[in-house]
């Protein structure tokens, strides 16, 4: 007997041979955590923008439960998004289509079991880790890059640049680096792409310009050498506005045959804004990002390569991947985070027992990529560190402290109430401000908190969902 | 042998009477040393005195100069001359006058000039740097860098000179002492001395007919060329004239061509540019044979008008172009008629006459070399150096360069060789010959 298909149009849930489908064709009060719970993802919607926009939210997100689930199209469009089609896994074209796509929801909900995460601090060992992992469910074997106009570098890794705002996409670049480094990937070269030093961004206007202002406005015009009296001017003193010929202004002659009584051994540029004559333009590169204008010779060049993954990539998509380089060790004052969890199991059963009132705590920074981008992996562990320090020194010491990920530090405030466990997050939240804008001058640093309270009756994984799902 | 001859001599000195040395010497009393000695040594003595008195005048010229602050351009046109290129512009830099701007044209440079001033341009070093492709010959050179200047007053320099600290300062000032002024030569040393018999010998002719017989002809209102090495020119006069004609010659040429106009042009004793002059006798010839052709092409040929009254007529052009054309000209060749005066004459008494002359000449070198040091401004090296070579001027002045100046004259008048010069491309001579330029 054919399975049968289920439509529950309240929850959006499509039920079809034992696998849930998230069906979601609003963008209103769509929460994407609701991912993981279904076995993969249907996308119905004519707008594009609004197909594109749901995809990166489900791939950049940073739970591996919702940005490996399986993401199809249901087309009543046509996609041209050459990202939108490299991060989803299929297409149909009516829901009675749903049975084509079982075996691939199957094959990689069953690789994702084959999977183990390492929870690693380093940012740049996070992103390496998502990518492969992907690749590695997918069976995609070469990260390749695709030309893409909304990239600030004008080539586009979906798989990993979509982790980036479109401003600081150059970072996958430095990742890329790191994973060939580290054996990860071998690559190959494909071009070359020229990026503004100061925003790196690739979208740049070429000019000539005058080398003394630097305006584009200007006029050109042909120089004359009149060879009998050795006048040299431009062709406009030569113009005869009667009958169209050219005469000398230095002799009256008229100018008959080039090569023989006159030539035009250069040309004359005129610039309009400083009145500046000159030979040779400038050549200038205007950023578009930042509108910062660079001499060509400024720029900065990078070559865009085609990764492949190695066998020790393999490797390290299934067992997780550590970075030698980029990974930061254990910072003092924190436990790791599976240690975290076996600990937050206790305090739940504790809970069970007592019935008092503990709390978990996160704190998030908003716009990791933006900041770690800007520093090195030193200057990184050093922000860790102090912020570590200072959530410390303002709880107790029977507290503990974690990091989900390096953008993500859980921490337990127990036998609390939860609105003075928020109180002292705030407290917190605002000296960590403090330090940042003391010590890390030009980075801006967005933090966002939650708070919850701790019920026996949930387990510690749902309660880390449950107080992770707000930051996206 | 020796002997002999010495005591011939003394009995040939001993028989001469007053009327007998004129007669023997008409040519160095009459005119040698009637012009280059006491006319010279008469008008620097004037020129002297008029230097003490217009002080006061000098200084206020050279307030109003820095009051104003005019920009000035400098302008260098050249051919293969990127090696120079540092060296100048660091000269030029160094200069005690900052408002200026600096325009290098590159005329078909078939070496690393290109690169090297599109180098400095972008280093900032030089202003504007224009190449040309194609070679049109140093006129239109000197007219496209023209095309691109800005300032009020435009100084043209040869790529392989460098310039005192105050030169341009200096070369500026006469504008502004006589608003007639429109062009104002600069004083052209030798820097390459040392380097052989040939290139001492151009430094002490330098001395001579530069720094001094230029202030001579310029107190005298007839100074009647400004070197390209080194000269300034008013930019709304040059755009009168509309820049530089087609060369050999062209520095006098435009000179004459702003006289012309009813300009006045001076000469600027304490602007002081260094150059280096041919070394080899071989080159010194190939240069002057230049230089001296262009006599013919423009004194007598392209400007004779101003020789013939007519409206234009003005006296001081006149007179110097009858003194040019007399020194050079006509007592060059009436130097071969007292040669033959004497060869025919007093054939047996040629040795003493021919002793004689050159020891009149080399008396009256000394004297006006050691009595001139106190009417020039500075020299780039010591006096003392060349006095040992002052012998050898009768034999390079009177002698080779009087042979040098006779082929030219006679290579341009009758087969206008000037035309043929391959200092200038073949495509605009044939023009300026056709049209008699």
């Amino acid at each position: 007997m054919a399975p049968e298909l289920k439509i529950n149009k309240e929850d959006s849930i499509i039920e079809f041979a034992g696998f849930t489908f998230l069906h979601i064709n609003v963008m209103d009060n769509l929460s994407v955590e609701k991912v993981q719970f279904h076995s993969a993802v249907i996308l119905e919607g004519n707008d594009r923008a609004f197909i594109r926009q749901i995809v990166r939210r489900i791939r950049s997100h940073n739970s591996a439960d919702i940005y490996l689930k399986p993401v199809f199209i249901l087309k009543g469009i046509n996609i041209s998004d050459p990202m939108v089609n490299k991060l989803i896994d299929g297409t149909l074209y009516s829901l009675e289509q749903i049975e084509l796509i079982i075996p691939e929801v199957e094959r990689i909900l069953t690789k994702t079991k084959d999977l183990h995460f390492t929870n690693s601090i380093s940012f740049e060992a996070q992103m390496i880790e998502k990518t492969i992992s992907f690749m590695y469910t997918c069976e995609i074997s070469d990260l390749e890059p695709i030309p893409y106009i909304y990239s600030s570098n004008n080539y586009s890794y979906p798989i990993l640049s979509v982790n980036f705002r479109q401003r600081d996409e150059h970072i996958a670049l430095d990742i890329l680096d790191i994973a060939e480094r580290e054996g990860i990937f071998s690559s190959t070269y494909v071009d070359r792409i020229y990026m503004c030093p100061s925003c790196q961004g690739g979208h740049l206007t070429y000019r000539e310009v005058c080398p003394k202002c630097g305006s584009s406005n200007s006029t050109t015009e042909d120089i004359i050498h009149h060879f009998p009296c050795a006048y040299v001017g431009p062709l406009s003193d030569f113009t005869n506005e009667i009958d169209d010929q050219l005469d000398c202004p230095k002799c009256n002659k008229r100018l008959r045959h080039i090569g023989v009584d006159y030539d035009k051994p250069s040309v004359l540029h005129e610039c309009k804004a400083c009145d500046h004559k000159f030979q040779d333009f400038n050549v200038k590169a205007k950023c578009l990002s930042c509108n910062t204008d660079n001499l060509v010779e400024q720029l900065k060049g990078r070559e865009i390569r085609k990764y492949s993954l190695t066998k020790k990539g393999e490797l390290a998509a299934i067992n997780g991947f550590v970075s030698t380089s980029k990974d930061i060790e254990e910072i003092i004052g924190t436990v790791k985070f599976d240690t975290f969890i076996t600990m937050l199991k206790y305090e739940i059963e504790r809970l069970r027992q007592t019935e008092g009132a503990s709390n978990l705590c996160a704190i998030h920074l908003s716009n990791p990529s933006q900041i770690y981008s800007k520093m090195g992996s030193e200057v990184q562990k050093v922000l860790l560190k102090d912020l570590v320090k200072v959530i410390r020194s303002n709880i107790r010491s029977s507290d503990i402290i974690s990091f989900q990920s390096s953008s993500t530090i859980i921490l337990s405030m127990n036998e609390i109430p939860q609105r003075i466990a928020k109180r002292i997050l705030k407290e917190i939240i605002d000296m960590l401000k403090r330090l940042i804008a003391t010590t890390f001058k030009d980075i801006e640093v967005e933090f966002e908190y939650e708070v919850i309270k701790l019920d026996y009756k949930l387990s510690p994984q749902l309660h880390i969902q449950q107080l992770t799902k707000a930051f996206g | 042998m020796f002997e002999e001859l010495l005591d011939n001599y003394l009995r040939f000195l001993g028989s001469l009477t007053v009327g007998h040395f004129i007669r023997l010497f008409w040519f160095y009393i009459f005119f040698e040393f009637m012009r280059y000695f006491l006319l010279e040594f008469f008008v620097l003595n004037l020129w002297k005195l008029s230097k003490l008195w217009s002080k006061k005048k000098y200084a206020q010229a050279k307030k109003e100069f820095h009051f104003e602050f005019p920009l000035v351009s400098i302008i260098i046109p050249g051919k293969n001359e990127g090696k120079h290129l540092f060296k100048l512009i660091q000269s030029l830099n160094e200069q005690t006058y900052k408002n200026t701007e600096i325009i290098v044209v590159d005329d078909g440079s078939d070496d690393d000039t290109p690169v090297i001033g599109r180098d400095l341009e972008r280093a900032g070093l030089i202003d504007v740097f224009i190449r040309n492709e194609v070679r049109g010959g140093k006129a239109s050179g000197a007219n496209t860098a023209l095309r691109f200047t800005k300032g009020k007053y435009i100084v043209h320099l040869d790529a392989d000179c460098s310039y005192d600290r105050d030169a341009i300062e200096k070369i500026i000032i006469p504008f502004y002492l006589d608003k007639d002024v429109a062009g104002v030569g600069g004083n052209v040393m030798v820097r390459n001395y040392e380097e052989s018999l040939v290139t001492t010998l151009q430094a002490i002719e330098y001395y001579d007919t530069i720094s001094i017989g230029r202030v001579v002809t310029s107190y005298l209102g007839i100074y009647r060329i400004i070197s390209g090495a080194f000269g300034a020119f008013r930019a709304d006069a040059l755009e009168q004239v509309k820049g530089w004609d087609i060369g050999p010659g062209l520095d006098g040429d435009i000179t004459v061509k702003l006289r012309k106009l009813g300009y006045k042009i001076k000469f600027e004793q304490e602007a002081v540019c260094l150059t280096s002059v041919p070394n080899t006798i071989k080159k010194l010839t190939r240069q002057r044979l230049r230089w001296d052709k262009s006599l013919i092409r423009f004194r007598i040929r392209k400007h004779k008008d101003v020789l013939i009254p007519n409206q234009a007529f003005n006296f001081l052009n006149f007179f110097a172009f009858l003194e040019n054309i007399t020194y050079n000209l006509v007592l060059n060749f009436k130097w071969y008629f007292y040669l033959s005066d004497m060869l025919i004459n007093y054939r047996s008494m040629l040795v003493n006459i021919l002793i004689t002359n050159v020891l009149l000449y080399t008396v009256t070198n000394f004297f006006k070399f050691v009595v001139y040091s106190l009417y020039r401004a500075r020299t780039n090296a010591s006096y003392t150096y060349f006095l040992i070579y002052i012998p050898c001027m009768v034999f390079y002045f009177g002698y080779y360069l009087r042979v040098v100046r006779t082929i030219a004259y006679i290579q341009e008048f009758f087969f206008k060789q000037s035309y043929k010069d391959p200092w200038n491309p073949p495509k605009t001579s044939v023009h300026a010959q056709r049209m008699k330029l």
